[in-house]
């Protein structure tokens, strides 16, 4: 059968067009992590701590789950003046990480059962018994990356441990080579070369602890 | 005897189309579509630039369109329970899924008609037909290098060979590693990132390839495209494909002259090469009614 040449331009735009709007109205369509398939912000939801993500900030995790920022610092050892607006993934250290935060919160939310009259979006879009406030920022925003003191992140690089002192003879034996570019990230660098971040990040985090 | 159900006759020269009826055609069809999508990413880019990463009003990154980027996060994807590797999101392979299931009844179409590297592959292209028309000399100078380069044509079959590659060392590479190993060699993502203004091999190979496209049509394409090497395999089992009536045709070699893929469409019975963009630049050029068309046929075989 043959077919007209605009024909088959159409055909191409509606196959191609018709199988991405198709997916866009089973809500299968995200452009950004930070929004939904209709553009709204994404937030955690209240019944579920899988949805916290590392980019979310710590005022985001206390309104949702209604726990106060000074209790959720305390009990991750991080600084009492950490701003509320600092994104998770900024913090993370041997005792924080996405993964923790969401376990303690899970541990939290147990003792309290949820209403059984109440359905799963009231429940996410009720609001807190408890209101928190938020202290205002004082500090100004970092560009770009907040490491708790002295605390290899997922973000840290190795200009960060050079210029915590730590000596490159140490950092060369534990990442099992030369040093790379001073800005390149740790992470980045450990999971290139196919080895798990969280031995090294330990072992580096040991190194810095002995520079304190 | 299958000839004789089509409307049109055979072995008749087509009509010259004069004024604005000779924009009337495909070819003005698919520029404007490729046209209209690169003005898209155009849009997205300016808006993610301007508004910026750390803004409260989030904006799609021009990276969320790319299919090769679904490709590389599909095994993690896949594996993770729909986690993501770096700069990719639900849409790339949404949009992978879109350039697959094209590919798969249209063949690399997408390639033809709306992967904006290609456009603009075919913009520089058009550019240098245009300089070339204008300037007798350079035409003169062109035309004996390639006479020179003729030498080195039996490369070009390997060289085709390279996307194939470059296809296995990104996708394995992202599902070993989990992070893109191809991107900062791509230079689809070094001209979408390029306000961030930071230098990457992805910025050589972007250049490399602009020059080139002046002396050679569509040489990414050609070559390294892994997302074009995905489609055109997929492609292979298309029930579209390009049918060249010996009859009618009468051998012009207008059709491989066009071809912006390079390929011997004057010596082939039927055109189901994975390298096939789906442009139909080479139907719109051949001359003669009903000696190069488009058929839906059984896939793999034709006919």
């Amino acid at each position: 059968m043959r077919i007209k040449p605009y024909s088959f331009g159409i055909l191409v735009l509606a196959i191609f067009l018709g199988t991405i709007l198709a997916f866009q109205a089973a809500g299968i369509w995200s452009t950004s992590g930070k929004m939904t398939g209709s553009g709204e912000s994404v937030q955690p939801s209240a019944d579920d701590v899988n949805t916290i993500k590392g980019w979310m900030t710590l005022d985001q995790i206390v309104k949702t789950y209604n726990v106060a920022l000074a209790e959720l610092l305390a009990q991750f050892i991080l600084p009492a003046d950490t701003p509320a607006s600092t994104a998770i993934k900024d913090l993370e250290s041997d005792v924080f990480s996405v993964t923790e935060l969401r376990s303690w919160l899970q541990s939290r939310m147990q003792p309290a059962k949820p209403d059984a009259t109440a359905t799963p979006i009231q429940q996410a879009t009720s609001t807190p018994a408890v209101m928190i406030t938020i202290e205002p920022i004082t500090t100004p925003l970092p560009t770009e990356h907040v490491a708790a003191d002295k605390t290899v992140t997922g973000k840290a690089t190795f200009q960060d441990l050079l210029d915590w002192k730590v000596p490159e003879e140490a950092i060369r034996q534990i990442i099992g080579g030369d040093l790379p570019a001073p800005t390149t990230v740790i992470k980045d660098y450990v999971t290139q070369k196919g080895l798990e971040f969280a031995p090294v990040k330990a072992a580096l985090q040991v190194e810095v602890d002995k520079t304190k | 005897m299958a000839s004789q159900s089509l409307p049109i006759v055979p072995n008749r020269v087509k009509p010259r189309l004069r004024g604005w009826k000779s924009l009337l055609t495909h070819q003005t069809f698919r520029r404007i579509v490729q046209l209209a999508f690169a003005l898209f990413i155009l849009i997205v880019t300016l808006q993610h630039v301007l508004a910026g990463e750390s803004s409260s009003n989030v904006t799609a990154s021009p990276e969320a369109f790319c299919p090769f980027g679904g490709l590389e996060t599909l095994y993690k994807y896949l594996t993770s329970d729909g986690n993501f590797v770096s700069h990719t999101h639900l849409s790339n392979v949404v949009v992978l899924v879109a350039v697959l299931v094209t590919a798969l009844l249209a063949r690399s179409a997408f390639c033809g008609w709306i992967c904006p590297l290609g456009f603009i592959q075919d913009l520089v292209g058009s550019f240098s037909a245009f300089l070339r028309k204008r300037f007798p000399s350079l035409r003169r100078a062109m035309t004996s290098l390639k006479a020179r380069g003729a030498r080195l044509a039996f490369l070009d079959r390997y060289l085709r060979l390279v996307k194939y590659a470059v296809l296995a060392w990104a996708v394995i590479g992202a599902a070993v590693y989990g992070v893109m190993v191809f991107r900062n060699y791509d230079p689809w993502s070094a001209l979408i990132n390029i306000a961030e203004f930071s230098f990457t091999p992805g910025i050589v190979v972007l250049g490399i390839t602009l020059v080139a496209s002046f002396f050679v049509e569509r040489p990414w394409c050609r070559y390294a495209c892994s997302s074009g090497a995905a489609s055109g395999l997929l492609g292979k089992f298309s029930p579209v494909y390009l049918k060249r009536e010996s009859d009618a045709c009468k051998v012009c070699k207008v059709c491989t002259t066009a071809c912006p893929m390079g390929l011997p469409v004057h010596t082939a019975t039927t055109i189901k090469s994975a390298d096939c963009i789906g442009c139909l630049e080479c139907v719109g050029a051949c001359p003669r009614e009903g000696a190069l068309e488009v058929k839906i046929g059984i896939p793999l075989i034709g006919q």
